[in-house]
């Protein structure tokens, strides 16, 4: 019997009638998965990428079980002063993320489409707000969010922001890159630590600030020398690991277990053996539920993702002295924001970083800054010597992804590379 | 000739260098140039734009940072190098003071690009006599919201309804509060265009903005009758605001999903049509107006896209003959041959019959009908005739499906229907059916006995398929197939049905009423009853019929 199926349908059963009782069981099965994660360990992971599981769990955890210290964010959102108020900060993409893992993403899909919500928007999204809706997430605090990267935001906060009846901060990113621009953001999040004080009655003070932007600087430099190994070495790992360093890298960058991770990160590859195998720059999300691209890189020596660009879009120095100031600077200059070109050379840089033989663009369904602009970074990639495969699919809705023929993509684009490289 | 898409477009500025300036709205017939260097899941819109700067080589164009689709619109043209002049200005999504002081900027240098790019200098005069008088409209008017219209549409709109149409969407609601005389009075040209970033911020916001409430007041006009709410595929701003409003409006609301070409006008004109029916009041006022006549037979025609149906009734109201045959050829042979052999089978001849109302896809095309109507209302007119309790019909075809929400007259009062994806219908079937090897008879009731429950996760026909030929070669149980082809199509149907509101008596038309395995799927679905009667296929024929009768 397939337990996350049979649990799933449960839940799913559970929602439309009593989404409290839903919620419970679904916080059961939870805490008994992190009991799991904490005795079987996931033999198979090294000691970081068991630790990563465990802590972004508990996050998810803390979420469900007391909304009332929780915030709803995006992913793009610095969260330092958050975590500095003693706030829990979850995006809406990894609840969903969660959701489908737990194979019950349907009913939520299914809700919104009954509403009339667009089924051509970004599913991670619809998940949520299906969630939300139809009672199953607990109302949070308050919310924080940014126009970076993604349009979805725009639509799921405001919508949900009227619909929970509570308070929200929006940080308004200029599309052009200069200092004038970081000065406008930096102005913002001022008044967004006070806001996040005001909410909290615990004020965010600047010398807190420093102390977790000084945390973020920390784990975004053991993070970029942690790839500089990637050239060689090979820690054994799976897609959905790809997607927690994501979470560690953006909702938790300024917190104590961030900087934890990404040092057991550094001294896990230090001590990995040295690997021939294909090396893989992945750019958006990483599929982790697809059973074609987990069987073909999960756990596998011969072809491996080295990182994903939604995990290293914002690595640049940071000046823990101005924290404003240097969490406004990760947003205006993340590769995400603006055009293409930013994106590209990042990819460009990361590549030569990590030793990539090949790159994925996955173009995940309703992703139209992604979509939209694959086939430049494929020319750009491919003019540059890397080559680079356009990846149709969904990150978290299989209704939209054929996975035979992602398997056939992905199979021919990594024998591709095997005959060209190695 | 500077081109632009937004409303939030400085296009006064142009003036002020003496430019003339147009909206580019075309709705194309494809998207050829576009696909070739653009994804296909971008917004319609935006791959019009980029098909219109391919194919019409748009010299200049100005764009907005409207949202993530425009961005690439963007990215993508310039990379393709058509434009000589190509720009998109940074439109923030708020509207406070560090909003405006960064679009004041923006506006500052677009007008040094300009200048750069044409050597010419800015005339403050020109500027200031480019803005248009605000406009006072009164009186009764349906509104055309949601997402940006194209011209096409448009006119298509205006001709079939019976009030004066406003198109609020987008650039059609662009207003400036500005008062042009206190311009003379500014001497410092930043000052001068922070009071036009101003006037352009302020404007009634679009759902791209963070705060939108303002849009309320577009729905609050007494004097709307009625509204046509426009969203365009892979667009997902207004699909929002419609999810807000539908329960809400106290005025008639039809949703109009488009990929903003003009490849399903047909499908577009008849939901229009059929709106246009529900606002006029039409079945009440044709039953007035013929009560009186006194006839003796009557024909109804309905030219679908699977089948071509016909009833012929007497005065009094009794089905005297129906006929249904596939349509094969044009709309017009299938009607004529189907006719004749209802006359034959009735025992009359064609000039016994006083008067034909045809529907359906083909009944524009069938000359020699008295009048046509929209299958939407004839469904309605038909369910209500058959069974007078029933206040939803749920109708499945051969292309479209569609929920139609009737009151205890048989008028329509509501409705929904698929868009143009084949998911949900009669075809998604059709084609399951050829991939499995059965006829459309052994499909409808071999699921019934099904052992394991499968679930198809591909809406797509076509991805739909091929997991379906996935699914043999793992020697899955055929009945166990069907059985998660037919909760597929429930799970469509379902949505559309609850999107009207759960509503009884449900009854099902259409041929995949036949079909006992999707109207079993669609009852667990909903749990609810579905009233099936063997004139289902009949019901547009019926209503056609009743109509020609009153």
């Amino acid at each position: 019997m397939d337990i996350i199926k049979t649990f799933g349908g449960m839940i799913e059963n559970m929602v439309p009638k009593n989404p409290m009782g839903a919620r419970r069981l679904l916080l059961m099965g939870y805490r008994a998965q992190r009991l799991a994660l904490s005795a079987l360990a996931g033999k198979k992971l090294p000691p970081s990428k068991r630790y990563v599981a465990r802590a972004v769990m508990d996050v998810i955890i803390r979420a469900l079980a007391h909304p009332e210290n929780a915030a709803m964010v995006s992913m793009f959102t610095p969260c330092e002063p958050l975590s500095v108020a003693g706030i829990t900060p979850y995006s809406i993409e990894t609840l969903s993320g969660y959701l489908s893992g737990t194979e019950c993403e349907k009913v939520f899909l299914d809700h919104t489409a009954g509403e009339g919500i667009p089924e051509t928007m970004c599913s991670f999204h619809r998940i949520f707000i299906g969630a939300a809706d139809t009672g199953l997430m607990p109302k949070p605090k308050f919310m924080v969010y940014t126009n970076v990267a993604c349009d979805g935001n725009m639509i799921t906060f405001p919508y949900l922001s009227h619909k929970y009846g509570i308070p929200s901060y929006f940080i308004d990113v200029p599309y052009e890159k200069s200092e004038d621009a970081v000065q406008n953001v930096a102005k913002q999040l001022k008044e967004m630590s006070a806001f996040v004080g005001d909410m909290t009655g615990r004020p965010v003070t600047e010398d807190a600030l420093r102390e977790a932007v000084g945390r973020s600087a920390r784990t975004v430099s053991n993070y970029i020398n942690y790839l500089g190994y990637q050239k060689e070495r090979r820690l054994p790992g799976d897609l959905t690991s790809e997607m927690y360093a994501v979470f560690m890298n953006h909702i938790l960058l300024g917190t104590k277990e961030s900087e934890k991770y990404s040092r057991m990160l550094l001294d896990d590859i230090k001590k990995a053996p040295i690997n021939s195998g294909l090396r893989l720059l992945w750019l958006h999300l990483v599929p982790y539920m697809q059973p074609s691209v987990k069987k073909l890189l999960n756990f596998n020596g011969k072809a491996f993702i080295t990182t994903c660009d939604l995990a290293y879009e914002s690595m640049i120095p940071m000046d823990e002295s101005r924290p404003y100031e240097a969490m406004a600077r990760r947003m205006v200059y993340s590769c995400y924001n603006g055009n293409p070109k930013g994106r590209i050379l990042q990819a460009i840089n990361m590549a030569k970083r990590t030793g990539a033989d090949g790159a994925v663009i996955f173009a995940h369904w309703g992703c139209k800054a992604t979509i939209g602009a694959a086939q430049i970074i494929k020319k750009a990639l491919e003019n540059e010597g890397l080559p680079t495969l356009i990846l149709d699919g969904d990150g978290c809705d299989p209704s939209n992804s054929s996975d035979g023929q992602i398997a056939t993509r992905l199979g021919a684009f990594l024998e591709m590379l095997g005959g060209k490289s190695k | 000739m500077m081109h632009y898409v937004c409303k939030y477009t400085p296009v006064e500025l142009f003036a002020g260098f003496g430019e003339k300036y147009t909206v580019l709205d075309d709705m194309p017939d494809n998207f050829d140039l576009s696909d070739r260097i653009a994804h296909p899941n971008l917004c319609g819109f935006g791959k019009s734009v980029i098909q219109s700067a391919l194919s019409k080589g748009i010299d200049k164009l100005v764009l907005v940072n409207c949202c993530d689709t425009m961005r690439r619109v963007y990215d993508i043209i310039k990379d393709s190098g058509t434009c000589s002049f190509l720009y998109m200005i940074d439109l923030p999504h708020k509207c406070g003071y560090c909003q405006k002081e960064a679009f004041t900027e923006s506006l500052l240098h677009l007008k040094s690009a300009y200048e750069k790019y044409t050597g010419k200098q800015f005339d403050r005069n020109a500027f200031k006599s480019a803005f248009p008088p605000l406009q006072r409209v009164s009186g009764p008017y349906v509104g055309i919201l949601g997402a940006r219209v194209g011209r096409e549409i448009e006119a298509m709109i205006k001709k079939s309804i019976p009030f004066p149409v406003r198109n609020l969407t987008c650039i059609g609601n662009r207003s400036l509060s500005m008062d042009i005389n206190a311009l003379e009075n500014v001497p410092d040209e930043k000052q001068l265009f922070m009071i036009y970033a101003d006037a352009l911020l302020s404007q009634l916001p679009c759902r791209r903005m963070n705060d939108s409430t303002a849009r309320r007041c577009l729905y609050a006009d007494p004097n709307l009758r009625g509204v046509i709410y426009h969203t365009i595929k892979f667009c997902d701003y207004y699909g929002f605001e419609y999810s807000e409003i539908k329960d809400k409006l106290t005025v008639p609301i039809l949703k109009l999903e488009t990929d903003y070409t003009r490849q399903s006008e047909g499908q577009l004109q008849t939901r229009i049509e059929a709106f246009s029916e529900t606002l006029s009041g039409l079945e009440n006022k044709k039953a007035k107006k013929r009560s009186s006549i006194k006839e003796h037979f009557v024909a109804g025609i309905d030219s679908g896209s699977a089948s071509t149906d016909i009833v012929i009734m007497d005065q009094n109201k009794n089905i005297v003959a129906s006929v249904i045959t596939p349509t094969g050829g044009s709309a017009q042979s299938s009607a004529g041959k189907s006719l004749d052999e209802a006359l034959h089978k009735a025992g009359i001849d064609r000039s016994s019959i006083s008067r034909i109302v045809t529907t359906g896809y083909g009944r524009s095309y069938i000359s020699g009908s008295d009048e046509s109507i929209t299958e939407i209302t004839c469904h309605a007119k038909g369910a209500h005739y058959l069974n007078p309790a029933v206040r939803t019909v749920i109708d499945i075809g051969g292309q479209d499906s569609k929920v139609i929400r009737i009151d205890e007259t048989g008028a329509v009062r509501n409705f929904v229907m698929n868009d143009k994806c084949a998911a949900g219908t009669g075809r998604f079937l059709e084609m399951m059916a050829r991939a499995l090897g059965l006829s459309l008879e052994e499909m409808s009731t071999l699921g019934l006995n099904w052992k394991e429950d499968i679930i198809i996760t591909s809406m797509c026909t076509v991805f739909a398929e091929s997991e379906v030929v996935s699914l043999v070669a793992q020697n899955k149980a055929v009945p166990d197939i069907i059985h998660g082809l037919n909760n597929s199509v429930a799970a469509k149907v379902s949505t559309l049905v609850n999107r009207l509101g759960l509503k009884e008596d449900f009854m099902m038309t259409g041929g995949v009423a036949k079909n006992t395995g999707v109207v079993h799927a669609i009852e667990d679905k909903l749990g609810i009853k579905l009233y099936i009667c063997k004139e289902a296929q009949l019901c547009g024929a019926l209503g056609a019929a009743l109509f020609a009768l009153e």
